[in-house]
């Protein structure tokens, strides 16, 4: 038994270790860019390398704000991926209140074909999107980054899945006092989903604000660039150095690393309601 | 529950509740996803005039193009790697983070960290890093006696590198999707296996996976979508090279369709292969899938 016990001891130990090692792989890189975007020039190249800054500089920050229009960018990513999680809240989960509550007729056939579209890449519909946003006359502009994003299949059955789960006792003692729908929907349904609503929204939020191809090929002015698009086309063109790239970069996954960093419970706890039940 | 006539005033209701829905879905996905095999059939660029029908003159091209069969096959090569490493290391990782609690917390929130930011950045930094002439990597490796390879610039090691990195971003969303669900497990279900002298990963193996059985399922779709579609990483490290050899379907579409010929139905034939294949890898995998959704 001894021995046994031993043997597991030390199985933990290599465990642990195993562990803080891979922790280690992921925390280097970002350590690592958010470092050195405070490093000068001859500092980013030097060879030998070293990981700190022989003295820490704002260089980078200054010079990529003179050359891109950072702040703008900032403003146009926080109001395309916030505009498209709140509208997309609103319409996702009234369709999800029907699917899970009411009866109607093609109810099943409706469901099934927005399950389907699930499963279809974005690069199938990418083009005739870019043709449909041509003739609408919506290209390059705010409503065709937002209005193809405020509603989502995900959403839709992700709440739904939530909505079936809660008790249906609640809301018949409510119709009895003559409730109607929107009233249940809004003051019992949906505050009892909160935490899948946080989700849902943490979700929506930063897939957009980190999306590339999708803002890339709708937009085509500066003007109109998020950061993710006006990043990668930054590194496209290839004649920029190492220094203002690490400092872009940082500038466009702060804001989000802050908010995980100070609403790690909403990121984390809110995973838990989007998995399955078992 | 069919027999009883449904009321049509309650009807009426739940259809203006999905209306909104609805007619976002079909005007930006539904009619886009009809236009796509409406497309390929015809002969349009992005200049859009001088648009005519062409018959099957972009599949017919399609079979002659090698460039097409090369990237079918780097896409599925890539989700090929990438699907069950990522599964994998995060179910050893949820098993080794339930021999220690203490750590839980703290190591799920550093493994979510990198998730949390846009592959675009994260492409980035591993170019960077990757880099064999300039990287701290590169520099460590010489100590040590080794040179670094030009990973992203080899035509055999650029795909495995970015489906590596891929696991990398993505893993620590897994981790906490699977220890979320096997926190939930009772502890009276452990307690037996231990009785039974089971070792730690004898009840990993017999307790854990069969309960969180279905939240595995549901991680081999998320990451199997993903895996489809994955674009941004081979964007921005390779753009699709050396020598194709990370040209997968999805960045094919995009290089012929808005960067190099703008030929949007040539582009749009493309984009039909890619949903064939798709629908066949969905009903291949139809129990996960599809079944999933259903529940």
């Amino acid at each position: 038994m001894k021995v046994r016990k031993r043997k597991r001891q030390a199985g933990k130990a290599a465990g642990d270790i195993l562990l803080l090692l891979i922790a280690l792989i992921v925390l280097f890189p970002i350590l690592w860019m958010l470092v050195s975007s405070f490093k000068t020039d001859a500092d980013v190249i030097r060879w030998p390398p070293s990981f700190f800054p022989r003295s820490w500089v704002s260089d980078q920050y200054r010079y990529v704000f003179s050359i891109l229009p950072v702040l703008n960018m900032l403003k146009n990513t926080v109001l395309f991926a916030g505009s498209v999680t709140v509208i997309s809240l609103l319409i996702d989960s009234l369709a999800a209140y029907a699917f899970a509550r009411l009866r109607f007729k093609g109810k099943d056939i409706i469901f099934g074909m927005i399950l389907i579209t699930m499963m279809v890449p974005f690069q199938v519909i990418m083009i005739p999107l870019y043709i449909e946003e041509y003739k609408l006359g919506i290209l390059n502009s705010f409503a065709g980054l937002i209005l193809p994003r405020i509603a989502s299949a995900y959403g839709i059955y992700l709440l739904a899945s939530f909505f079936g789960g809660i008790p249906k006792s609640l809301e018949e003692a409510a119709r009895i006092d003559g409730m109607g729908e929107l009233g249940i929907y809004g003051k019992i349904i949906a505050p009892l989903s909160r935490p899948a609503f946080i989700s849902l929204g943490i979700f929506h939020f930063m897939n957009n604000w980190n999306d590339l191809l999708y803002p890339m090929m709708l937009t085509s002015s500066v003007e109109m660039r998020t950061l993710s698009a006006g990043l990668a086309i930054l590194v496209g063109n290839h004649s920029i150095k190492y220094g203002p790239t690490l400092a872009a970069t940082v500038v466009s996954v702060a804001p989000l690393m802050i908010l995980f960093l100070f609403g790690q419970r909403f990121f984390m706890e809110g995973i838990a309601t989007t998995g399955v039940k078992e | 529950m069919k027999t009883r006539k449904i009321n049509t005033y309650h009807q009426k209701k739940a259809y203006l509740f999905i209306l909104p829905a609805m007619a976002v879905l079909t005007v930006f996905v539904f009619i886009p996803l009809i236009s796509a095999f409406v497309l390929s059939f015809l002969r349009i660029d992005i200049y859009m005039n001088d648009i005519g029908f062409a018959g099957i003159e972009n599949y017919a091209r399609l079979f002659q193009d090698g460039r097409i069969w090369n990237a079918a096959k780097n896409t599925l090569l890539f989700s090929a790697l990438e699907i069950p490493l990522q599964l994998l290391l995060a179910l050893f990782l949820v098993m080794l983070m339930l021999g220690n609690r203490r750590l839980d917390k703290l190591l799920r929130a550093t493994f979510y960290l990198p998730y949390v930011c846009s592959m675009t950045a994260i492409s980035i930094i591993w170019s960077m890093l990757l880099n064999a002439n300039s990287s701290v990597l590169s520099y460590v490796l010489r100590r040590f006696g080794m040179a670094m390879p030009n990973l992203l610039n080899s035509v055999t090691g650029a795909l495995p590198t970015v489906a590596l990195i891929t696991v990398w971003k993505n893993f620590g969303y897994t981790v906490t999707l699977l220890s979320a669900a096997a926190l939930d497990i009772p502890a009276a279900l452990y307690e037996a296996a231990e009785l039974d002298g089971a070792s730690n990963f004898q009840k990993f193996i017999y307790v854990t996976v069969p309960s969180i059985r279905r939240t595995i399922s549901f991680c081999f779709v998320t990451i199997l979508i993903a895996a489809f579609q994955a674009f941004d990483q081979i964007y921005v490290m390779t753009g699709g090279g050396p020598l194709n050899s990370t040209e997968t379907l999805v960045t094919y579409i995009y290089d012929r369709g808005f960067q190099t010929t703008h030929d949007l139905g040539y582009a749009s034939s493309i984009s039909v292969v890619l949903f064939v294949l798709i629908a066949l890898v969905t009903f291949g995998f139809r129990k996960q899938t599809l079944g999933e959704a259903e529940e």
